[in-house]
């Protein structure tokens, strides 16, 4: 039942924090099915930090993962100018834009992971081995029954990505920047008459995103997986924006379903291996929360608002 | 001004996919020159891999007509993949599914018949065909349902259910049909293939594709269908405004239910031709990446049937010319996918292409206009 927390916990949080990745950007108005793409670069950016440091810090030593994320985090940001040039630059399809970032993320990183491997150790190995994360445990709170289990065993990062979606949603819900980003996303006309510039909102929602999604990306790497290797893209990024239509793109309801999410996939888990089954038996479980995204968002979608103008280029021309 | 007169001409589009293919070629080629190797070279293995240049020495058995075979073999599939997406992309609609649409119709022909010992030729290649069709598009037609009856995005229910069909099909390869050599699944009956093996043409062992008939075929079809047809026209209606063709009495539900239904019958097809013909066994657990491919080709062939034809040829010589090239110049095959991607970020950038062009030659058209009058006032 802890290990259920525990594991449930540590895949939402990341998950959560590409999630409302993509909300900034589809708040403020363009469509995000690129983050995906974007956790996926975040990733190697960092990981490829992690990888060149090593050797200069001295392996093994947790700072390189601080480094590994704000590596990942420009990286993301970087990676992210490619859909804004995109989207609001060249006025392509926003979600074709996102598809084309998918597929470069995926071609670009597992290219120049093979690239820089066989640069930096002469083998064209096709990922990057990473330390995996300490854990802690909370002493007092870790003994509260049933869930104490969330406070066990934990990664630094899901402290850190707790405490940065709460600044998120302050600037997205309380500030004059967030009051704005989000009513570009819904009427961009009444922002550029309000006197501000729409497309820089947007430029900064968009690398905001970027930012925020290569985190993710980042502590995936460095706990479920524990290399960066091309099975970073196992859907995470979709995953993520399904849990935010599912929340509404409000942060709160995302956050609980990236809860739902997590804790179904390790529940499933739990349930496989208390169950005693083969192992192959796990992909079954492995299914479930994916079966679980459609079936809540049949009974979910209807009464969706996205943001209005989510999707169309920025026309000053148009009222 | 050349560029901007064929951009706005009347076949802008053929010179947004050219532009596009040239600008790509000019970024590998940087890429390619950033690591030292010489782009030239690579270009000519890449179409040397695919059968479209002759090679400095062949194995036994093999030559330059295999390697083109081999080509087409992969080339089928990737035309229906691409069919199927514009058929839900004049739709307005994205079927990111297609891969596992593919996946799911392969399995299925492949246990049904594949492994079904007893059925001949005459009778299997058909039924594989149809299996392809019906998997694939009731697949397809319950992503549509979802769409308009509980309004669930495409394009994530097709991504959930990717997902859902990798880890599915993969359990029961696992489980039952796995080749304990390989990992993979056992291989399918040589009578319910689509590709014919072994034919001697000369002292040459080919394979036949008979996919790219039916890929051919389903093309022409296709932009029958679009061209000439009353439900062609709806779809593209729907997919240009949805809310004006209900009010003009389209029964816009209806056209999303068979629009994605017709969608994933081609990209069911493009699943058997791909797994019983090109492949003929299935990875457990592993998408076909032909599935992305085949946006890539939709774009590149600017949403046109016949175009994507043409496209699909120059994404598979970047694909199938990869392995050789790897060998020849050294650089990692990985480079394929790349390309393709760069493909697909220059060609998504169409419109603005367009656009731009059009807006010099207004600006040129109104600077004439000025200039005459100007001389007339003097």
């Amino acid at each position: 039942m802890n290990k259920v927390f525990t594991d449930g916990l540590s895949f939402a949080l990341p998950l959560l924090i590409i999630a409302v990745g993509a909300l900034y950007s589809e708040k403020s108005g363009v469509t995000n099915l690129a983050a995906e793409g974007f956790q996926g670069v975040g990733a190697f950016f960092g990981a490829l930090a992690a990888t060149l440091l090593g050797p200069v810090i001295g392996n093994g030593n947790q700072a390189i993962i601080y480094i590994a994320i704000l590596c990942a985090a420009l990286g993301g940001a970087l990676f992210s100018l490619i859909h804004g040039l995109l989207c609001i630059r060249f006025r392509a399809n926003q979600v074709i834009s996102g598809v084309v970032i998918n597929i470069l993320a995926v071609a670009l990183t597992a290219f120049f992971t093979s690239a820089a491997n066989s640069a930096i150790s002469g083998n064209a190995s096709n990922k990057f081995v990473l330390d995996v994360s300490t854990r802690f445990t909370i002493p007092l709170l870790s003994s509260i029954p049933w869930i104490g289990g969330i406070f066990t065993d934990m990664y630094p990062f899901e402290i850190m990505i707790a405490v940065l979606v709460v600044f998120l949603w302050y600037l997205l819900n309380r500030t004059r920047f967030g009051m704005r980003l989000r009513a570009c996303g819904e009427n961009p006309q009444a922002v550029d008459a309000a006197g501000a510039n729409v497309n820089r909102i947007r430029w900064i929602a968009v690398m905001i995103s970027g930012a925020l999604c290569g985190i993710g990306g980042i502590c995936f790497a460095y706990s479920m997986i524990g290399n960066f290797s091309p099975s970073i893209y196992q859907g995470f990024g979709y995953l993520a924006i399904a849990a935010m239509i599912f929340g509404n793109w409000k942060i709160g309801p995302t956050t609980l379903a990236c809860l739902i999410f997590g804790l179904a996939k390790s529940g499933g888990l739990q349930l496989c291996i208390a169950a005693k089954l083969p192992s192959n038996y796990m992909d079954l479980f492995l299914m479930l929360p994916y079966i679980l995204t459609l079936l809540l968002l049949v009974f979910f979608s209807k009464k969706n608002h996205p943001p209005k103008a989510a999707g169309e280029p920025f026309d000053k021309s148009k009222r | 001004m050349f560029l901007s007169r064929r951009l706005t001409g009347k076949y802008a589009s053929l010179w947004v996919s050219l532009l596009a293919i040239l600008m790509t070629l000019a970024a590998a080629s940087i890429l390619l020159l950033a690591m030292g190797k010489n782009p030239l070279i690579a270009f000519r293995s890449f179409l040397q891999g695919c059968g479209m240049i002759p090679k400095e020495n062949y194995g036994g058995g093999s030559g330059m007509l295999t390697d083109l075979l081999d080509f087409l073999n992969y080339l089928a599939p990737l035309i229906l993949a691409s069919l199927a997406f514009i058929a839900a992309f004049k739709a307005g609609l994205f079927n990111i599914g297609i891969a596992g649409q593919m996946l799911l119709a392969g399995f299925t022909a492949t246990v049904l018949v594949g492994y079904n010992k007893g059925l001949s030729a005459v009778v299997a290649k058909p039924l594989v065909l149809l299996i392809g069709l019906l998997v694939g598009g009731m697949t397809g037609a319950l992503i549509g349902w979802l769409k308009y009856r509980f309004n669930i995005h495409e394009v994530v229910s097709t991504i959930m259910l990717n997902y859902i069909i990798s880890y599915l099909t993969g359990f029961f390869i696992n489980n039952n049909y796995v080749d304990m050599m390989t990992r993979n699944s056992k291989v399918c009956s040589p009578d319910s293939r689509l590709t014919l093996t072994n034919i001697m043409i000369g002292d040459l062992k080919c394979k036949i594709p008979l996919g790219l008939i039916i890929a051919i075929l389903i093309a022409l079809l296709v932009s029958f269908l679009f061209r000439k047809t009353v439900l062609g026209f709806e779809i593209k209606a729907v997919g240009q405004n949805r809310r004006c063709s209900e009010y003009t009495g389209i029964r816009v539900n209806r056209t999303i239910l068979l629009s994605m239904g017709l969608s994933g019958a081609i990209a069911g097809l493009a699943g058997v031709a791909y797994y019983l013909g090109y492949t003929n066994t299935i990875i457990p657990k592993t998408l076909p990446g032909m599935g992305y491919d085949s946006i890539s080709v939709a774009l590149l062939g600017s949403g046109a049937p016949i175009g994507s034809i043409f496209a699909a040829i120059v994404v598979s010589v970047f694909q199938q010319g990869a392995n050789y090239m790897s060998s020849t110049v050294g650089v990692a095959k990985e480079i394929a996918s790349l390309i393709t991607g760069i493909l697909l970020l220059f060609a998504s950038c169409g419109n603005y292409m367009k656009y731009k062009a059009a807006r010099k030659m207004q600006l040129a058209e109104d600077l004439r206009r000025t200039e005459g009058k100007e001389a007339k006032a003097l």
